[in-house]
């Protein structure tokens, strides 16, 4: 009878405990060589035993399954383990992966056991697209957008150092030295220049309406003009008016 | 004298002082904007009522204060008590109408599907393997469901106290999870139980914490809960020394929530301050106007 080796990899070790017990049931021929509680143990002790199997858990500390699995799919069969993930799980009925829905049914494992069996035959596929499309995809769906711009702001108070959202944040006013931060409950100094934030900041979350003051748009409450004939701007939560300079003024024609 | 009846005893020392300084303004005020003819026949009245008494010194101070109030501040305070009250009126029905909605959302934040399906996992597992421990999961996840699911929140859960339990019912799942990966701190003195406070802020912070900080570092970390009371503010803490913030991610939903909610609950006297301690991590705090008990 011929010997089978695969891996697992789940950050849970009563999982990984539970899918090992399940597949000593219902496939006693496979020797699990290997367990990893995530993507990057996975990979490692993955080129060390040269499993032919990898089960991988989708969501993992470190390195996750389908990254995992694009380190690994031309060494070894996949197949991908999750409780819940709506979207990977569509793509998966659709494409040529194979997945497990945790908690593992014997039978439902039993189903892959039978189509891995027959697939050891071969070369494992090539799933890169698939894996590709796959990433992409929980990734939109996502816990992380694209890191572009500057959303926080960081500010030395006394001896700690404040992290200010820039949902917080009312308007930027600086002077030679420093940079007012000003929020609805606090004021605080940066060293960071109007420069520097303008070219960080998203520019539809920050409007320049002066050479000294950047202001968030959507704490705009109104723009009036005073006796000078000067555009002032108010905003909500805080009594300092603002004033737009003439080369910033197109930005409130017609308001 | 029992504890809470102090307690009591201080809330509404603190109260009666806010209520005398209240009527003094309200005085100023109605001095302010009231005609010069009323006001000539209030002090007539009161040179009348002391006469009768045969001590005219209050008077002699009714009308000198008066006087002064009228002739100083007159003009402007009743043209800035004008513009004020159009404002208000305006405004009282926007936040109203903004704090229904902040509460709604807050309220119906869900339960993450990720969170129930792992842990239902889990369950499963463990009746297999140690059904003790199985049977200890369930009952913190019913309690976690008690006071998370909307439909089943009782009322009068907006006390720290409260919010501890759920808490603690969340973090004992994570940690049958997590295991080693998770330890968790509560520095919360026994006291403050009783504090209002409002729901599913403290819930947000700890689930952010393991989200975003705890469950992506390999090795796992603490989360501390801390609360105490500064002065006349409740300061509640949740601290871990997880991956830190990333700079250029979105401080997310739940954030600007608690945000809002503070801000239409308690105006200026209520803030969210997140830190980056030296040595790494991240820690959010909640500072709220401190208060022994809900009111009856």
């Amino acid at each position: 009878m011929m010997r089978v080796s695969a891996l697992i990899a789940d950050d849970e070790a009563a999982m990984r405990e539970q899918l090992h017990a399940r597949l000593l049931e219902v496939w006693p021929e496979l020797d699990v060589v290997a367990m990893a509680s995530n993507g990057v143990e996975a990979v490692e002790l993955a080129t060390r035993h040269r499993p032919q199997i990898a089960f991988l858990d989708i969501r993992m500390p470190g390195m996750g399954g389908i990254e995992a699995a694009r380190q690994l799919f031309n060494r070894c069969h996949i197949v991908f383990a999750t409780a819940y993930d709506q979207y990977a799980v569509d793509a998966f009925e659709h494409g040529a992966i194979d997945y497990l829905l945790k908690p593992v049914s014997a039978e439902r494992l039993a189903t892959t056991c039978e189509r891995l069996r027959r697939r050891l035959q071969q070369a494992p596929q090539d799933i890169g697209t698939q894996l590709a499309q796959l990433g992409s995809l929980l990734q939109q769906q996502g816990t992380t957008p694209k890191p572009t711009y500057l959303r926080w702001i960081q500010a030395q108070v006394g001896g700690s150092l404040r992290m200010v959202s820039t949902r917080e944040i009312l308007f930027f006013q600086s002077d030679e030295k420093y940079t007012r931060v000003q929020t609805a409950t606090a004021e605080l100094l940066i060293r960071k220049t109007l420069k520097e934030l303008a070219d960080e900041l998203d520019p539809d979350e920050f409007w320049r309406i002066h050479r000294s003051t950047l202001v968030r748009v959507d704490a705009i409450a109104e723009v009036s003009r005073d006796i000078r004939g000067r555009q002032m701007l108010r905003v909500r939560n805080h009594p300092q008016e603002l004033e737009v300079s003439r080369n910033h003024s197109h930005l409130f024609q017609q308001m | 004298m029992q504890a809470s009846q102090i307690n009591r005893a201080v809330d509404f020392m603190r109260e009666a002082f806010t209520e005398l300084s209240k009527l003094w303004w309200a005085f100023f005020d109605w001095v302010a904007v009231v005609d010069w003819r009323k006001l000539a026949i209030t002090w007539l009245l009161s040179w009348v009522f002391s006469a009768m008494m045969n001590t005219p010194e209050p008077a002699v101070w009714y009308f000198l204060l008066s006087f002064g109030i009228k002739v100083l501040a007159g003009g402007k305070r009743r043209a800035e008590l004008m513009a004020k009250d159009a404002n208000l009126k305006a405004e009282v029905a926007t936040l109203e109408r903004r704090l229904t909605e902040a509460q709604m959302a807050a309220l119906q934040a869900q339960v993450e599907p990720h969170f129930l399906f792992n842990t239902l996992a889990l369950i499963g597992r463990l009746i297999e393997t140690d059904p003790p421990e199985a049977a200890k999961v369930h009952a913190h996840l019913i309690a976690y469901l008690r006071s998370s699911l909307p439909q089943m929140r009782a009322a009068g859960g907006a006390t720290l106290g409260k919010q501890l339990e759920l808490s603690r019912a969340y973090l004992a799942i994570m940690q049958a999870r997590m295991k080693e990966r998770l330890m968790v701190r509560f520095e919360v003195p026994d006291f403050l139980g009783s504090s209002p406070f409002p729901p599913m802020m403290l819930q947000t912070l700890i689930e952010n914490s393991i989200k975003h900080g705890l469950e992506p570092k390999i090795a796992g970390g603490t989360i501390t809960v801390r609360a105490r009371v500064d002065g006349a503010i409740l300061v509640v803490d949740v601290c871990d020394d997880g991956v830190g913030i990333d700079l250029h991610a979105d401080d997310g939903v739940g954030l600007a929530n608690i945000r809002e909610r503070l801000q239409l609950l308690y105006g200026k006297d209520a803030e969210l301050v997140i830190e980056a301690p030296p040595g790494g991590g991240a820690c959010a705090s909640v500072r709220i106007p401190y208060k022994m008990m809900e009111e009856a």
